[in-house]
């Protein structure tokens, strides 16, 4: 008896010694940023190093990067549930509307030369190697039998620019055809399309591995993943359809949680985003530059794209959201499976 | 017939009934359990050794491993100490709400952990009914103390259930005889009672602590998944998962799989142990 209670003094005294306690910062510089899924590579492998070793040339100080990767929407709510973010790097601008609204981000963060958008990439189809389907266009995804993954549009902001870009698309194209938005036609797209999702994993990068674990015909997602899989050597082919989006990415300081020392830190981090040396590297880490299209030359993996729009066609966010994402995927296509 | 059936089983003194069921046994056990597992070996070794101890020795790899044990270490003495008092209050006493207790202790083992650390936000977050009233310093969502609290919740009722009813089923004429000699209450649980304990104890430790560093749903909820810091060793899996390095979160699963053979490997052998003694 009394033999094992030493033991467990023992060990309590290991374990106590193990205990993280709360990170005392002195002389060194924290930055916790929270990123939807696919930053991840661009940000630890160049971004961070770089901004590291910028600060101690200028400030002789260390900077220490927390990270946490997942959906869009998943950090917008830990940050809203309190999670401890100076530094958001969301999907999609809605998510940054949600933190605004709950007061974390002050209502001018996009007034920047590039309207806080970090960086770009279009949205691409996957499919498996040699295209056995024979699949060319987003309307292709809607023949028999296609099984398409596509990430769920409630956690991930990812699944809400592919929707866009489904129904955008037969609307840039009608356009360009007959001078009109065929918005009948892109509806009957997107709903056809829909009917063949056989999963919705939460974000991006699930959704890719998912894909990537052999399940599904065929994936809508971003420019980049399609790269870094080509890159990995996975048995793929990337689909450009002729008329797709190009999701733009925010960055924001999640004001609520900085103190007034880690202001500066932080400012100068987001700032750093915008320099050429950080738009070059996320050109490297196949983003495309929001700063300077003529960085993109740079990287010979980017596609062509024959009719590309923003989310300027559907006039912005704050128009894109209730009319498409709500009023059209929500209401007349999920709910109509 | 059937008669005649069973006295040719026996023929021989060989009952064929024995290796048949050992058998179908580990047929059921082979798709369900062991080649999922064993799946995992193969795909944690399948890029050579190397790559499977780089992976193991990835700094944040060992944080990881190094945060599950301490929290879950924590929350079993927590609920150790807890399950031990619970299980002695309501194994002695009879009073009036005392099953309404007993129901009360073993709700978290039916609810989904993620509801458990959803409620643990809503109470302790920075913005939860406790949370906010909380000075900024002493915030404990986020932290590792929140993987604590976590813990403690979901695998609050393991060390009370498995102690409970060794106590309830005790033969009270010792703690009865050592009272009639002059021992005080304290004394009669401290050499009486508790050596009687001592296998229940070791198995309920072990069962909480098992179960703590498995624990996800809730952990993603309340820790952040800071890697390096606030990121448990099944959340590390999870996100290497995601990141499709399939390797990196097979080399941790291998860990916690051995983890938890060694730990039921020491709960067979030292129940037999300690309750010989």
């Amino acid at each position: 008896m009394k033999y094992s209670i030493c033991v467990l003094f023992v060990a309590a005294l290991l374990f106590s010694a193990c205990l993280p306690g709360p990170t005392s910062s002195v002389g060194n510089r924290t930055i916790t940023v929270y990123a939807f899924s696919i930053m991840k590579e661009s940000l630890e492998r160049d971004i961070y190093p770089a901004f590291q070793e910028k600060w101690r040339q200028q400030h002789g100080e260390e900077v220490t990067f927390n990270s946490s990767f997942a959906g869009s929407e998943t950090i917008t709510n830990q940050i809203l549930q309190g999670a401890p973010a100076d530094f958001a790097i969301l999907s999609i601008e809605l998510d940054v509307q949600r933190l605004i609204h709950a007061g974390h981000v002050p209502e001018d963060w996009w007034v920047t030369a590039q309207r806080g958008i970090i960086n770009r990439t279009p949205f691409v189809i996957l499919v498996r190697r040699g295209n056995p389907l024979g699949i060319t266009d987003f309307a292709d995804l809607a023949k028999p039998g296609v099984r398409v993954i596509h990430p769920d549009p409630v956690s991930s902001g990812g699944a809400q620019w592919s929707i866009l870009s489904i129904y955008g698309s037969e609307l840039k194209k009608s356009e360009a055809a007959n001078g009109a938005r065929d918005e009948a036609k892109a509806l009957e797209t997107l709903r056809a399309v829909w009917k063949n999702v056989i999963s919705t994993p939460g974000s991006a990068r699930e959704a890719r591995t998912q894909f990537e674990t052999g399940y599904g015909d065929a994936l809508i997602t971003y420019e980049l993943e399609g790269m870094l899989m080509k890159q990995a050597g996975a048995l793929i082919d990337v689909i450009v359809p002729t008329s797709t989006i190009f999701s733009e990415h925010p960055g924001v300081v999640v004001e609520r949680n900085i103190s007034a020392e880690e202001r500066e830190v932080v400012y100068a981090f987001r700032n750093f985003l915008w320099s050429d040396e950080a738009q070059k590297a996320f050109v490297r880490n196949n983003f495309r530059s929001s700063t300077n299209e003529s960085f993109d030359a740079a990287n010979a993996g980017f596609v062509k794209i024959e009719m590309p729009f923003t989310i300027h066609y559907f006039g912005g966010w704050e128009k894109a959201y209730p009319d498409v994402i709500d009023g059209i995927f929500r209401q007349q296509v999920k709910d109509n499976r | 017939m059937s008669a005649n059936l069973s006295r040719l089983r026996h023929t021989h003194g060989f009952d064929i009934v024995k290796p048949l069921s050992v058998a179908v046994l580990l047929l059921m056990m082979l798709p369900l359990i062991l080649l999922p597992l064993a799946s995992i070996f193969i795909f944690g070794m399948s890029a050579g050794i190397d790559k499977f101890w780089d992976s193991l020795t990835a700094p944040d790899a060992i944080f990881a491993l190094k945060l599950s044990f301490v929290t879950s270490f924590w929350a079993t003495v927590f609920n150790l100490v807890f399950g031990l008092f619970a299980a002695y209050v309501l194994a002695r006493y009879q009073f009036w709400g005392r099953n309404a207790i007993i129901v009360l202790i073993s709700i978290p083992t039916a609810i989904p952990t993620a509801v458990a650390g959803f409620a643990l936000l809503l109470l302790w977050g920075p913005y939860g009914l406790l949370g906010q009233y909380l000075p900024d310093d002493y915030r404990i969502m986020f932290t590792p103390y929140a993987i604590i609290l976590a813990n403690i919740f979901v695998t609050f009722p393991l060390a009370f259930g498995v102690i409970m009813p060794v106590l309830e089923t005790m033969d009270r004429s010792l703690e009865e005889a050592s009272a009639t000699i002059g021992a005080s209450r304290w004394q009669t649980f401290w050499h009486v009672t508790m050596p009687a304990l001592r296998g229940a104890i070791v198995g309920g430790a072990l069962l909480t602590f098992a179960r703590s560093v498995g624990e996800f749903g809730s952990t993603i909820l309340v820790s952040g998944n800071l890697s390096g810091r606030t990121q448990t060793a099944p959340l590390y899996i999870f996100a290497k998962f995601n990141e499709g390095q399939v390797e990196a979160a097979n080399a941790v699963a291998i860990v916690l799989a051995v983890f938890s053979f060694v730990i039921f490997s020491i709960l067979f052998f030292a129940r037999d142990w300690l309750e010989a003694d």
